[in-house]
């Protein structure tokens, strides 16, 4: 498979508030990744920074196809439109370079798989917010993108209208896009979703450190970085003041530990963290 | 572009904002040739200059016009942020052009002037006209929505930048000569004013083409700038 987007030690802060530390991460061609969290959790930023709206207070996002199409469907699609929605199709269509033939063809398709023909005599700013957030993902696959980037698709639209997203996502991966999304208490997904990525405090880990309520915070001297870089088992490394903070989980513990102590290097301290209701470590 | 400058064109108009700047630049020119006849030189140099405040005014009721999302998504769906800013510029700049042909042919229609004008004087004031046009513009540029997130920095700003450019011939006068350099950093609103005023209008080779290349120049250059800041944001 072939890399899509590379962030390499991706940072982002707004103000004093520092929103993602230090992500790495390689999205490949042909996959479906959901990025999880609670509120405020950085997942909106990630899929900005990948689909290239916002910048990384520092890092690199790497993109080794230039011509990559990328398909954006915002959490809240703006609502000061004054176009009907066939009209605003057309013409980001054409701003995206589609010809007006294939656009004919594809914009009505798509207002009847949304059900949203019916409307069409009316400016997207007079539609309900379902409604425009079904705009919103229509203009996001009009161009058939490689990467199709979904933040909260699903938050005000019909059972349809769900359905046919989870259709369309089906599509596009069966035709070899990848699919980023984030979404809230839904499992309508469930089943197309290859890779999830969890978002806690602005850090990133493959495995759902909320759901394991029990973590070991590590703290650890003289060991170098990048040997635990490789360490599968540390779901989140922090350096601080020449210590390494190692978050592992409660069954690999003292596998991490014993490889330490082989390499030499000192253990400072070793507590447990506990994850509370508001999604806090405590 | 041209699509973008179409979808550009197209809300500015449904959303009505253009009436206050069209329709003051409109009333202004009724007004200003209320009386006649008036020479032509001088007429066209004074509406050439409304004509640069009004573009400011343009300029900023169309670069706010895309809400900040829209925005990101236009430049995504483009492909360029350098190309969706100028795709903005040049709509503003073609509302801009309309103003310019009302502002050259009205006072022809209805005889306003005590002299014909002539293809030398017409074809001057016509550029003066799009020259200064496009300077409001660029200026408006640097102190749009998208750059400034602070309408006081932003309104406050320009005004102070516009009236300063305007009044740059007195600030040239009242400063001592060591500082009157400082006078070239404004934007050149009033260069082409005192060339025409003492052009007679019989030969193009008796006025200074400097001050219009001067405005060409100026022009590009905060465009660029504004380029560069914009993809800063």
């Amino acid at each position: 498979m072939s890399k899509l987007v590379e962030l390499k030690q991706i940072s982002k802060e707004y103000g004093n508030k520092k929103v993602l530390h230090d992500i790495s991460l390689t999205i490949e061609e042909n996959q479906v990744i959901a990025f999880l969290g609670g509120n405020g959790t950085g997942k909106s930023t990630i899929l900005r920074i990948i689909s290239s709206l916002e910048r990384p207070s520092s890092g690199k996002v790497v993109y080794p196809n230039k011509s990559l199409r990328i398909g954006y469907v915002p959490d809240r699609f703006p609502k000061m439109l004054r176009f009907t929605p066939g009209e605003y199709l057309h013409y980001v269509g054409r701003i995206g370079g589609i010809s007006k033939e294939d656009l004919n063809k594809r914009i009505p398709d798509l207002l009847h798989r949304f059900q949203l023909e019916v409307m069409n005599h009316k400016w997207i700013m007079h539609l309900s917010k379902g409604n425009i957030q079904k705009v919103g993902i229509i203009q996001a696959i009009l161009q058939k993108p490689d990467l199709f980037i979904l933040d909260e698709p699903i938050s005000g639209l019909d059972v349809h209208a769900q359905q046919e997203l989870v259709n369309i996502v089906k599509e596009f991966k069966k035709q070899g896009s990848t699919i980023l999304l984030t979404y809230h208490e839904s499992h309508k997904f469930d089943d197309v979703i290859e890779t999830t990525y969890y978002l806690h405090h602005g850090m990133i880990s493959k495995n759902n450190m909320l759901a394991k309520k029990q973590i070991k915070l590590i703290e650890v001297k003289k060991i170098d970085e990048l040997i635990v870089k490789q360490w599968d088992e540390v779901l989140h490394m922090e350096n601080k003041e020449n210590r390494l903070l190692l978050y592992v989980g409660l069954e690999n513990s003292d596998t991490i530990l014993s490889r330490v102590l082989q390499l030499q290097g000192s253990i400072d301290s070793v507590s447990t963290i506990v994850v509370d209701e508001n999604n806090q470590i405590g | 572009m041209k699509e973008l400058v179409k979808y550009s064109l197209y809300d500015y108009i449904r959303s009505n904002k253009y009436f206050p700047p069209v329709s003051t630049y409109f009333i202004f020119i009724f007004v200003f040739y209320t009386y006649k006849p008036n020479p032509v030189i001088s007429s066209y140099a004074i509406t050439a200059l409304i004509l640069y405040i009004v573009s400011v005014w343009l300029c900023i009721s169309i670069l706010s016009l895309d809400a900040p999302i829209q925005k990101q998504m236009i430049i995504l769906h483009l492909k360029s942020r350098n190309r969706y800013y100028l795709s903005k510029l040049m709509s503003v700049w073609l509302v801009a052009m309309v103003l310019t042909v009302y502002a050259f042919l009205y006072p022809i229609v209805f005889d306003m002037f005590k002299e014909p004008v002539t293809l030398t004087t017409g074809f001057v004031s016509l550029t003066n006209h799009i020259l200064l046009a496009t300077l409001g513009i660029c200026v408006a540029s640097l102190f749009s929505k998208g750059l400034m997130d602070n309408p006081v920095n932003s309104y406050g700003g320009l005004s102070l930048i516009v009236i300063l450019s305007i009044a740059a011939l007195g600030i040239y006068n009242v400063l001592p000569p060591t500082f009157q350099n400082i006078v070239w950093i404004l934007p050149p609103s009033v260069i082409t004013q005192t060339p025409l005023s003492n052009w007679s209008g019989e030969n193009i080779s008796d006025l200074s083409i400097f001050p219009f290349v001067w405005i060409i120049i100026y022009s590009l250059l905060l465009v660029v700038l504004f380029l560069k800041l914009a993809k800063r944001k």
